[in-house]
């Protein structure tokens, strides 16, 4: 009986539980701006997604950090202005992206700037990789005949193109 | 039994360090008695390593809630299957995990080479040791799956565990782990080859065709790992998104762009002689990376720098991660002379340097992931600033060069080897490239915008169209021959040649990939809350909240929406969301609602219920186009690399000494 009584209590407590973690929502999210928002924001609860997309129930940031949004989507400030109010408060770590400013446009550039200088290394090397007599060819062969026909049929068509 | 497992990880521990010296010894003295002892060391290990993994598991499935990582990661209510998962869903244990699958693939790598490749086989070993040793210093010193409850002297269980995180209480996260660990570990043997061969001083090319299918398994493996962690992320985190940039997803995506751009390259190797230390670099990084994702993983630096600090195994990593980079760099400077190149490029425009932007590009692709990962890391070492670099950036980053990837995955493929005339390259591309412009202006007209969508879907045709061709002419040419039909020829052709055409379905399967990440440039989404029979819509859909339900399992507490969901007027089914309560940790997990169509998905999540009125539930919905075609792709990718695991039925030559005297004569012949 007493086994019983306790299971039941457990169950009893379980459930009160359960109503009141389903209970606190996410409503903000159904405003469509807050929705944009919020996905340049990052949410600081460890899981690694946008305040938008921040999953958990109860999230002890997401939760008050959306209302907070929306309160300041629905005070009419500009998107600009409300970014710049979460940075205040929380860190430049709140957005999804590193700033474009200073050194943190080092973060933006890097991979352009390596992708370029590894184009540029695998065009020295192909230059240096190429046959030589293939690269030499032109001057090699100047004076065969099949070249000079080759020749002559290019100035032909460079001399239409003029 | 805890003393036991514990025994038999410290046993192995100390072989590997005898397996380590006695092959390395064994192979500089010349002691075939040391290096066989050496090889039995290396089976006692797998033994070992298999008893004190299967006293982990016994304890997992049994509930032996004394030891700390059980009572952790297990409770009594979980399913078995998930108990049995556990084995991979804490430090301790997936740090065992690992070491058990090195040490399997070692005793298989020994078993199979036993009678082979005497001279670097010692050598094999000791790199495979090597790094087994340093695994199991971290499973038997630092991260010990074995240790107990202790309160003063005695031991003590819990009543119950913690269970596993509700997150990973998932088919798809059941294998996901494993497919990945396969994945990682499975580096560690062509890398051991390839080391192998640089220390005896190798001529050939023996070590890439010893581990060709190794790699290519693996590295499907990796593939499998990936997409599995892609399509648990879509079914249960429940924000919609199968790829989310985070740090420890780029971590699996590191070695595996590397590995696919060594998959590249050793063809350049294998048929041409070259692009010898490009192959060394690109394996060593892919083992390398393979270490770094799991130190990325398991140390925690990338949330902070400050968790690297206190975190017990970072420090080893990093060591480990030096003192591989140091061995790599000095065995490539100090072999060079063994891996001079045997040909030269005939031309600009040819197969050989389309490789090399393939390489190219997948490597900018993995400095800009690596980067983007790292970067906080780095602005707080720096600036004292930490700031977060998250999906947008990546996207940004990674499109581009994602595109141009896709763009070459089309060219590549058709372009001669040695030197391609214009003649030939307007014949193979004329066609594709009127195709694919056709569609975007087709699309433009339809009213799409996007850039990058327009690109992707452009490009997407293009490569399609070049390998269809690429079937269709190979196939029509066979049928004519050998009086046969289209399909049989094609499968003939197939057979010929399967690297060459499984390698282009998998590149089918990528451009189907790519079909699927262009829908999320036109993905939708609403939140709203809604009573019972109250309806809301999103795009073509209607949909109503017939009930809401809830139940109880000892495991978890559950609430389900059944929303009703009609298209045009029509009730096209019944979607039911959940969510649920995790007794044990009393974490929350939701189990959405997917109605999968090749056009678009369409996905319910059940957020929770309405603050402000207790009968309404806050639902999310979104729309997905063509997100099916990604794992349709990986169907393809799949296939096509098993296809080119199949032998071929005619075994080519690639006479490389010949290439000059072919050359000239060719060059002749075209004046």
């Amino acid at each position: 009986m007493c086994k019983n009584m306790r299971r039941l209590k457990s169950r009893f407590l379980l459930a009160a539980l359960l109503a009141a973690t389903l209970a606190l929502g996410s409503t903000p999210l159904q405003n469509p701006e807050v929705r944009r928002i919020g996905k340049k924001l990052g949410c600081q609860c460890g899981c690694q997604s946008s305040l938008t997309e921040c999953n958990m129930l109860q999230c002890h940031f997401a939760d008050p950090a959306r209302a907070e949004l929306l309160r300041m989507v629905d005070s009419g400030q500009s998107e600009a202005g409300i970014l710049k109010a979460f940075v205040d408060r929380y860190g430049k770590a709140i957005l999804r992206e590193p700033p474009t400013e200073g050194f943190f446009l080092i973060g933006w550039v890097m991979p352009f700037v390596a992708t370029a200088a590894g184009a540029v290394f695998l065009w020295w090397f192909v230059r240096r990789k190429l046959r030589p007599e293939a690269a030499a060819a032109p001057a090699a062969e100047l004076s065969s005949e099949a070249y000079a026909r080759y020749r002559d049929r290019i100035e032909k068509d460079l001399a239409k193109l003029d | 039994m805890e003393n036991l497992g514990a025994l038999a990880v410290l046993l192995a521990f100390c072989l590997s360090i005898y397996a380590v010296f006695g092959s390395a010894v064994g192979a500089l003295k010349k002691k075939p008695f040391l290096i066989l002892s050496a090889e039995r060391a290396v089976y006692s290990i797998w033994i070992l390593l298999t008893l004190a993994s299967s006293l982990l598991v016994y304890a997992l499935l049994t509930g032996d809630m004394r030891l700390a990582y059980v009572a952790g990661r297990t409770n009594h209510a979980m399913p078995t299957i998930y108990k049995f998962t556990a084995w991979w869903g804490g430090q301790e244990g997936s740090l065992l995990f690992w070491s058990w699958i090195l040490s399997s693939y070692s005793a298989v790598v020994t078993w199979t080479n036993r009678r082979k490749f005497r001279q670097i086989m010692p050598w094999v070993i000791a790199v495979l040791m090597s790094t087994q040793c340093f695994f199991l210093i971290l499973n038997a010193f630092v991260e010990s799956p074995f240790q107990v409850l202790a309160v003063g002297k005695g031991v003590v269980a819990v009543q119950d565990g913690r269970g596993l995180s509700p997150l990973l209480q998932y088919w798809a996260m059941a294998i996901h782990p494993p497919m990945l660990y396969l994945g990682y570990v499975g580096f560690v043997v062509p890398f051991a080859f390839a080391m192998a061969s640089l220390i005896t001083r190798q001529p050939g090319d023996a070590w890439i065709h010893t581990t060709r299918r190794w790699t290519i398994i693996t590295w499907l493996f990796q593939s499998c790992g990936i997409i599995l962690g892609a399509g648990w992320a879509y079914a249960v985190l429940g924000w919609g998104g199968y790829w989310g940039w985070d740090p420890v997803e780029n971590a699996s995506l590191l070695p595996w762009i590397t590995a696919t751009a060594f998959l590249h390259s050793v063809m350049m190797q294998e048929k041409k002689g070259m692009m010898k230390v490009w192959n060394m670099a690109l394996i060593s990084a892919t083992f390398l990376l393979c270490i770094f994702g799991t130190f990325l993983t398991r140390s925690g630096i990338v949330s902070s720098v400050h968790a690297f600090g206190v975190s017990a195994i970072g420090k080893y990593f990093v060591a480990f991660i030096a003192i591989g980079l140091g061995a790599c760099v000095y065995l490539i400077l100090s072999r060079l002379d063994y891996l001079k190149s045997e040909a030269h490029l005939e031309s600009i425009v040819s197969r050989e340097s389309s490789f090399l932007f393939n390489n190219l590009i997948l490597l900018a692709s993995c400095f800009a992931v690596l980067w983007g990962t790292l970067f906080p890391v780095i602005t707080e070492a720096i600036m004292g600033e930490k700031v977060s670099v998250g999906a947008p950036f990546f996207n940004r980053v990674n499109i581009p060069i994602g595109l141009f990837l896709l763009f070459l995955t089309g060219v590549g493929p058709l372009i001669a080897w040695r030197r391609s005339s214009l003649e030939s390259l307007k014949r193979a591309f004329l066609w594709p490239t009127v195709a694919a412009v056709l569609l975007v202006a087709v699309l433009i007209v339809a009213g799409i915008r996007h850039f990058y969508a327009l690109m992707s879907f452009g490009l997407c045709l293009f490569v399609a169209a070049t390998i269809v061709s690429e079937f269709f002419k190979g196939s029509r040419a066979i049928a004519a021959r050998n009086n046969m039909n289209l399909v049989r020829a094609m499968v003939e052709l197939t057979h010929r040649n399967t690297r060459r055409y499984g390698g282009y379905i998998v590149h089918m399967g990528i451009v189907l990939m790519f079909v699927g990440f262009t829908g999320a440039a036109f993905n939708k989404d609403d939140t709203v809350e809604v009573g019972m029979g109250e309806t809301f819509r999103l795009g073509k859909y209607e949909m109503k909240v017939r009930e809401i339900q809830d139940g109880d399992t000892p495991n978890y507490m559950w609430q389900r929406a059944i929303v009703d969901v009609r298209k045009g007027g029509e009730q096209v089914g019944t979607l039911r969301p959940e969510r649920r309560i995790y007794k044990a940790s009393q974490e929350p997990n939701s189990i959405v609602g997917i109605r999968r169509r090749l056009n678009e998905d369409l996905y319910l999540n059940f957020a929770s219920m309405s603050q402000s009125s207790s009968d309404k539930a806050v639902i999310q919905a979104f729309v997905f186009p063509l997100v099916s075609w990604i794992w349709i792709g990986f169907g393809v990718l799949f296939a096509g690399s098993i296809i080119c695991l199949i032998p071929p039925k005619v075994r080519l030559q690639y006479a490389r000494t010949e290439v000059v005297g072919v050359v000239q004569k060719h060059a002749k012949v075209e004046k």
